[in-house]
């Protein structure tokens, strides 16, 4: 008779911490790439030049288009068969930036959208060059229109990189497989493990919201009361 | 009296803007000299504001050309940046940051662009603030305020920059009617200290009272160019006398 047990992986608990570790670090590192992809991916395919704007759009696509599990494929057995070898943990990481930096592209590029052009021309009529008008009026506009899809995104990635495990990285994910077939305590293991992202994904958007709080509260030239 | 002209601080010659065939500006000529309060009136769609926008350069000309204190204004140059720091420009629709409050508007760009100290920029924002009347609202974000503070918040924005020249483009014509005359107000003291202006407007009593001189635009091109009583009073060409005409008799 099946009897509900957490205690049974107590002697899987060892490696748990480290496991949960690189999770978070795999989360956070895709997260800040996949940003940095956006903004220029968006800056692209809001681009007046044609190329760009064609190239943006072809990356969207095709990335939003293919299963990020295929994407890992890709990257980890793919290119070590035409002699790139790259690691697990690098191959998810590079994965999860591409597949999410194409949403990212379109979370930003409708912030960018949003700002109307009256913005972009009172900023140059101050004398802004291009990145002073990106830095002090685009952007912490756009910042304000995206924050709350963002939440939905990051929260999106920290759960996709439990795609790492099936290319051997050594995450939370891959631990519950371990311990669940090495224990026979698959119930106890998969729930431990849905709790252990929850945590996870929440403690990155508090750290989202905390960040837009303080990003949102700093006044740029010191002015604010 | 037989003082010198003053050298104009704005040559506009043989301007013509285009966009693809349409042309909206077809050959302008306009000086501007230190001082003088320049009103231009015109029915919509005749090019008053894109002459504004040609001035400073957020639009490439297609012939002619544009001298500001004695540099040609290229759009898309680098030398365009610093011309724009020294003319201040006005626009229907204010265009405040909506991100920042009123002094942070008004401090961003002399801080950030001109790379004043915070502290210098902060006390001069002060005074303009008490010059448009604003004083206690400027810890205020623009969606917190009429139309007409958040004009004369932009006004003050420019000011901060210390312009050699201001533009206004229809100032007033996105107001209630009631805050229209605080806007004027504060525009008539900024003539009276003897700020050069060019304003795009549809308010013919302040052009009157204001104007140093009335330009009458019609398609694309200056039709008359007079001092503000003279043209209203007695308008030389049809259609001038037509759109005068319209605007004052209603």
């Amino acid at each position: 008779m099946y009897e509900f047990n957490l205690a049974g992986l107590l002697p899987y608990i060892d490696p748990l911490p480290r496991a949960i570790l690189l999770t978070l670090w795999l989360s956070l590192l895709a997260i800040v790439m996949s940003v940095a992809v956006g903004v220029f991916g968006a800056l692209c395919r809001t681009s007046t030049n044609l190329i760009p704007r064609f190239l943006g759009a072809a990356y969207v696509e095709v990335l939003r288009n293919i299963p990020l599990l295929v994407v890992i494929y890709l990257i980890f057995f793919g290119l070590a068969q035409v002699g790139l070898r790259v690691d697990g943990f690098n191959s998810a990481l590079i994965a999860l930036t591409l597949n999410a930096g194409a949403y990212m592209t379109e979370i930003f590029r409708g912030g960018l959208l949003a700002i109307p052009n009256g913005q972009y021309e009172a900023a140059r009529s101050q004398g802004m060059t291009g990145p002073q008008l990106y830095r002090y009026v685009v952007f912490p506009q756009v910042f304000r229109i995206i924050y709350a899809p963002l939440g939905n995104l990051i929260i999106g990635i920290v759960i996709g990189s439990s795609l790492a495990s099936v290319i051997g990285v050594e995450e939370v994910t891959t631990w519950m497989r371990r311990a669940g077939d090495e224990t026979f305590r698959y119930m106890e293991s998969f729930l431990a493990v849905g709790v252990i992202y929850v945590v996870l994904a929440q403690t990155i958007n508090i750290g989202r919201i905390a960040t837009g709080n303080w990003l949102l509260s700093k006044a740029p030239v010191g002015a604010r009361r | 009296m037989s003082t010198e002209p003053a050298s104009p601080v704005l040559r506009i010659e043989g301007l013509v803007k285009r966009y693809g065939a349409h042309v909206v500006i077809d050959g302008v000529d306009l000086d501007v000299v230190p001082g003088q309060v320049v009103v231009i009136v015109g029915p919509s769609g005749t090019g008053k504001s894109t002459l504004l926008r040609c001035v400073n350069g957020l639009e490439d000309i297609q012939g002619g050309r544009i001298t500001f204190e004695d540099q040609p204004v290229l759009a898309r140059s680098r030398t365009v940046h610093a011309i724009r720091r020294r003319i201040g420009m006005i626009f229907q629709s204010f265009n405040l940051y909506p991100h920042l409050t009123a002094l942070e508007n008004v401090m961003l760009a002399p801080v950030k662009v001109l790379g004043e100290s915070a502290k210098e920029v902060e006390e001069r924002a002060r005074g303009l603030f008490r010059k448009v009347r604003l004083e206690h609202r400027a810890h205020a974000f623009p969606s917190q305020l009429s139309g007409g503070e958040q004009q004369r918040v932009a006004i003050a924005r420019a000011l901060a920059m210390n312009p050699h020249l201001l533009m206004f483009d229809e100032p007033t014509s996105a107001l209630d009617p009631e805050t229209v005359g605080d806007v004027l107000t504060v525009m008539e003291e900024l003539a009276l200290e003897g700020r050069t202006m060019l304003v795009v407007t549809h308010e013919i009593g302040f052009a009157r009272h204001v104007g140093d001189r009335m330009i009458f635009m019609d398609g694309g091109k200056i039709v008359e160019d007079s001092p503000p009583e003279e043209m209203i009073a007695n308008p030389r060409n049809l259609r001038t006398q037509q759109f005068l005409g319209s605007i004052l008799h209603h």
